[in-house]
């Protein structure tokens, strides 16, 4: 008996970890490889969407597979098993728009990369022949590095052996009283191999050479399916694309670092928009452009099963804005011109949990380190009650839509009164009726 | 027409002392502001060092959930980009907006029946000055309130240090215009039905089917509601003062601001409309009951 | 002043006014007379303007009368049967009047407005109550502030529907008497009453409309000659003998006979005075008449109101249908 009531609560404890296993469901998906604006980000289109989103005039990379679906409660999110099934299917692409004749797309050989540059939007697309060469291009500089390194070691290990030796040496005709001046020079003179560097052309490297259908369309509504190799279409295959375009570009937005929660910024991106903030800390800039899309599409474009809403335009954040400066203006109508500085996060020293946030100072403290955060620092506190920011370019010319308020909240002893004022039109009703009721009796 | 607009005047001016009279526009106006006072002081107390935060009180939190479930999050840092006035704004102005149509639609249809347009009407009074009364009460007691709300907003505004800016006057113009079409809608209704009863009805019908359009196509909520809506609003949207307010806003985001005087204009001439139509209609039934 | 020329209203399939025609000179009063359903309020309301005809005209002042015709409004003074319940209950009757001078522009003719109401208002004895709501007004009160509501911009006709019901006998003599001395002013006054006995008393001519059409139009002694069948004479003996009501009986001008304690009741027709025939009877019976009295039967007694069960009495005398 009391084995079976152990076995009993075994399988009751069993029971809901097996329940909790996600379904994993066997689906054609369309993975989708979109440029979003400032970079490439995957997502997949499964069997619950009929809707595909890409932001227009840009490459992006489709392909058909099949594969297991199912949800992750956790994230909340669909999610592919690819390890477990990964089917991609050989064939074509139809498209077809309102009102034009279908026509055919071929899967092609593609990759894309980031090459450096001042702004860090340099994207490119090789195809075909080009996307080899690209790849075989990195390859051979990922080759040299590795050899140069290879040498490096070998290079490295060959000068501590000489050095070692030299010493050795030197130590022994020292004790000997033997003159060792000649050798000390030796040694002086004796070079420590150079690391070599990794190569530095890319931001982003060229992804490995992957065959995919590349859909590169102006702004509205398609229609596509897959097409097999025995010409018939593949049922489940038909998915509209929505391609969009941003409304607005170059709009500004900042990140916002409270100076006591470095590690959680806030973004501010309407234009003319307030900063509202308690005043006791200093707050840390940092400008970026964004461009706005419609907020559904530009949602579903990142992650297909995403929410948004179809009515509404977001700014989504680009990059940094490079060499800029901010002009402040307080209270009294002052202007001062920030420059934007590299700091560093120091913890408080001891039992106390904390930190501060220091100029960094990479030739003294902070000396083979990195600075934490590079930005404006903006000083607040509770007499600065407004500060006015303009963001400037590094010619000085006032960036469009970059203006933005700091208001530092004050909670005010008059607040009460405010309440009363509420009451007022209780107080007036009171007033018109005694008038009115002093009428009646006359 | 000086015969209809004179007869107007003259029962407007009276329905606007009888509204002074009436505790009920008293109440709706204080709860009005009580309202402003509860969300400027939970919005004072919903920052910190970093910006507003939602989370950080208990009454923001209900609305900032309730607001990102059902619009986005998009739409939340949207509306309280300038801080909480345009929320507060729309929130205040529900209570007086209410009173003021729904006492409209039943007084309306009341009096109609007891026979006082009919007693009217034997004078220089026709069904159409009789609802123009009605209306233009609406309109300057809504002027009224609204300039009650700026003031109180104002004072709010100076003691914590918050923004009033064009944002909420864009927000204060094209409301004010969105509740001359409705104030025009409960007149049609009124017309339209033979009581009070039904025209509450129908005017709530009304209300109801805009708000249904209009979150059909604004809210983040698929499937269903959107394809219900979707054959329907394309029709509905041309008089739909939800849709040219969200259209509004949207070219005042844009930085259009002809467009949005012109969707003013648009919803004018619609409220125009919704009289003329409510005239053709109490010229052809009468206003016996 | 008041003229309508083949007016004809009809409600779907149903004809409620049948191509009627009255013509009211200036300075008359004028009973308008019928049953419920008979078309009388189809007609008021289409002479007033607040419907329009399916067939025919209106003419007011020698002008053709329709609804658009807002400027017409103010020589029309019109009391409703019925103030409307719960409207305007929050004014004073002050305030109520001063509403409807400003309705009417009384400006224009009176300049000081508030001395014309002043005066209407004492006229029926409501100047006291000036300053009450109207909430608080009885259905009289209501009744006498309606009527000069309708009296404030010296109309040139006043339509009275009902003027004296809910009144009490000194408010329906105020209410009489008003309407005489407007009429003596030279107003026109057409009245729609189911009250045969103020009729009588008010209405130089009266009409009486039946399913849509005019069955009768005629002053009223005319009128109520033709509607009298019969008298009742009464006579006071020192005595009543028990078989005098029957023996009475065999008189041939002696429709019935009926006794009320000393008194002897005696309907006798119409034609002829027969009080020396019956004083030369009971004398033949030795009996002394100590009064002998004629009683006319009045045309409220006759018919208290016009039904549709006697009308045909009406269909009678009018000779139409």
């Amino acid at each position: 008996m009391k084995g079976l009531f152990i076995l009993f609560f075994i399988f009751i404890s069993i029971v809901p970890v097996v329940a909790d296993v996600p379904v994993r469901q066997e689906q054609l998906i369309y993975s989708i490889m979109a440029f979003n604006g400032k970079d490439y980000s995957g997502t997949f289109c499964g069997e619950n969407s009929d809707t595909i989103y890409l932001i227009a005039d840009q490459d992006n990379f489709i392909t058909a597979r099949k594969t297991l679906v199912y949800y992750w409660p956790i994230t909340g999110d669909w999610k592919t098993d690819t390890s477990a099934l990964n089917y991609p299917f050989e064939g074509t692409l139809e498209l077809t728009e309102k009102g034009r004749e279908s026509r055919i797309i071929n899967p092609e050989r593609y990759t894309f990369y980031n090459i450096k540059g001042e702004y860090e939007l340099n994207w490119e697309v090789a195809t075909g022949d080009e996307a080899e060469k690209a790849w075989q291009h990195y390859q051979g500089l990922i080759e040299q590095y590795w050899q140069a390194t290879s040498q490096y070691q070998q290079a490295k290990t060959t000068f501590d052996m000489m050095m070692n030796e030299l010493a050795k040496k030197i130590t022994e005709m020292r004790n000997s009283g033997i003159d060792v001046t000649e050798l000390v020079e030796k040694l002086k003179a004796l070079k420590s191999p150079e690391a070599p560097q990794p190569p530095d052309d890319y931001i982003v490297p060229p992804s490995p050479v992957q065959s995919a259908f590349i859909l590169n369309l102006p702004r509205g509504e398609y229609n596509i399916r897959f097409i097999d190799g025995d010409d018939a279409v593949l049922e489940g295959s038909e998915k509209r694309v929505v391609v969009f375009e941003k409304r607005r570009a170059d709009g500004i937005g900042f990140e916002v670092i409270p100076g006591d929660k470095w590690t959680r910024p806030v973004e501010s991106k309407s234009p003319s928009s307030v900063l509202y903030v308690d005043g006791t800390t200093n707050l840390y800039l940092r400008p970026f452009f964004q461009d706005e899309f419609n907020d559904l599409f530009y949602q579903k474009m990142v992650k297909n099963d995403a929410r948004g809403n179809p009515s509404l335009m977001n700014w989504v954040r680009i990059q940094q804005v490079p060499g800029a400066r901010i002009e402040l203006t307080g209270n009294n109508h002052t202007s001062e011109v920030l420059l934007e500085e590299p700091f560093y996060v120091e913890q408080t020293k001891g039992s106390a949990l904390g930190y501060k946030i220091v100029p960094f100072d990479p030739e003294g403290v902070h000396k083979d380190r990195d600075p934490s955060l590079i930005a404006f620092r903006v000083p607040v506190n509770r007499e600065r009650s407004l500060i006015k920011i303009k963001l400037l370019d590094k010619n000085g010319l006032n960036l469009a839509s970059s203006s933005r308020q700091v208001r530092v909240i004050i909670k005010s002893r008059w607040q009460p009164l405010l309440f009363l004022l509420c009451l007022l039109p209780l107080l007036a009703m009171a007033v018109v009726r005694i008038i009115r009721s002093r009428k009646y009796s006359l | 027409m000086n015969f209809r607009l004179r007869a107007a005047s003259v029962i407007a001016k009276r329905r606007i002392f009888e509204s002074c009279l009436s505790p009920g526009f008293y109440i709706a106006q204080a709860v009005g502001l009580l309202l402003s006072y509860f969300l400027i002081s939970g919005f004072v107390s919903s920052i910190d060092s970093s910006g507003f935060n939602y989370m950080l009180h208990p009454l923001y939190e209900l609305i900032g959930r309730s607001l990102a479930g059902a619009f986005g999050a998009t739409f939340l840092e949207k509306l309280f980009a300038e801080g909480p006035f345009q929320f507060v704004f729309y929130v205040s102005f529900v209570p007086v907006f209410l009173y003021l149509s729904f006492s409209t639609v039943f007084h309306f249809g009341l009096e109609k029946k007891v026979g006082a347009i009919e007693l009217l009407a034997y004078g220089p009074v026709d069904g159409t000055s009789y609802f123009l009364a009605f209306y233009i009460k609406d309109v300057a007691l809504t002027v009224l309130y609204q300039l009650l709300l700026v003031l109180f907003l104002s004072a709010a505004a100076l003691l914590n240090n918050l923004f009033l800016g064009p944002a909420f006057l864009y927000v204060l113009v094209v409301i004010f215009f969105m509740a001359l079409m409705l104030y025009t809608l409960s007149i049609l209704a009124s017309v339209l039905t033979d009581g009070g009863a039904s025209a509450m009805a129908l005017y709530i019908g009304i209300i109801l089917l805009f708000l249904i359009v209009m979150m059909g196509s604004f809210t983040i909520a698929s499937g269903y509601v959107r394809s219900f809506s979707s054959v329907l609003s394309w029709v509905i949207n041309w008089v739909s003062p939800f849709f040219y307010w969200g259209l509004a806003l949207s070219s005042v985001e844009a930085g259009n601001t002809l467009n949005y005087f012109l969707i003013l204009l648009v919803m004018a001439a619609l409220s125009g409309l919704f009289l003329f139509l409510s005239h053709l209609v109490i010229k052809i039934k009468g206003v016996r009951p | 002043m008041i003229r309508t020329r083949g007016l004809v209203k009809k409600y779907g399939n149903f004809t409620a006014v049948d191509n009627l025609d009255l013509n009211i000179p200036s300075g008359e009063i004028y009973g308008f007379l019928g049953p419920n359903g008979a078309g009388k309020t189809s007609t008021i309301l289409m002479i007033l303007g607040i419907i329009r005809p399916t067939a025919g005209e209106v003419f007011l002042f020698e002008e053709k009368y329709t609804p658009d015709r807002l400027d017409m409004r103010n020589k029309i003074g019109v009391v409703p049967e019925k103030h409307p319940q719960g409207v305007w209950s929050w004014m004073t009757a002050f305030e109520y009047l001063q509403m409807f001078a400003d309705l009417f522009d009384l400006k224009r003719v009176y300049k000081d407005t508030q001395a014309r109401i002043d005066y209407l208002l004492q006229q029926v004895d409501l100047h006291s109550v000036r300053n009450k709501r109207i909430a608080e007004f009885s259905r009289g009160m209501l009744q006498k502030l309606s009527i000069i509501r309708a009296l404030l911009h010296d109309p040139d006709i006043l339509f009275l529907d009902e003027p004296i019901s809910g009144l009490d006998p000194i408010g329906i003599k105020q209410i009489r008497d008003l309407i005489l001395a407007e009429n003596r002013e030279g107003r026109t006054i057409f009245i729609s009453s189911h009250l045969l006995s103020e009729m009588e008393k008010l209405c130089h001519r009266v009409a009486i409309i039946y399913k849509g059409k005019l069955l009768a139009e005629d002053n009223m002694s005319s009128l109520l000659a033709k509607l009298i069948k019969d008298r009742e004479i009464l006579i006071d003996l020192e005595s009543l003998p028990p078989d005098l009501a029957d023996s009475l009986k065999e008189l041939p001008f002696v429709l019935d006979t009926t006794t009320r304690d000393n008194t002897l009741v005696i309907k006798v027709s119409k034609k002829g005075d027969f009080r020396k025939d019956l004083s030369s009877y009971l004398i033949k019976k030795n009996l002394v008449p100590l009064r002998i009295e004629e009683k006319a039967l009045s045309l409220e007694e006759a018919f208290v109101t016009i039904t549709n069960e006697n009308i045909d009495m009406f269909t009678e005398i009018g000779g139409r249908e």
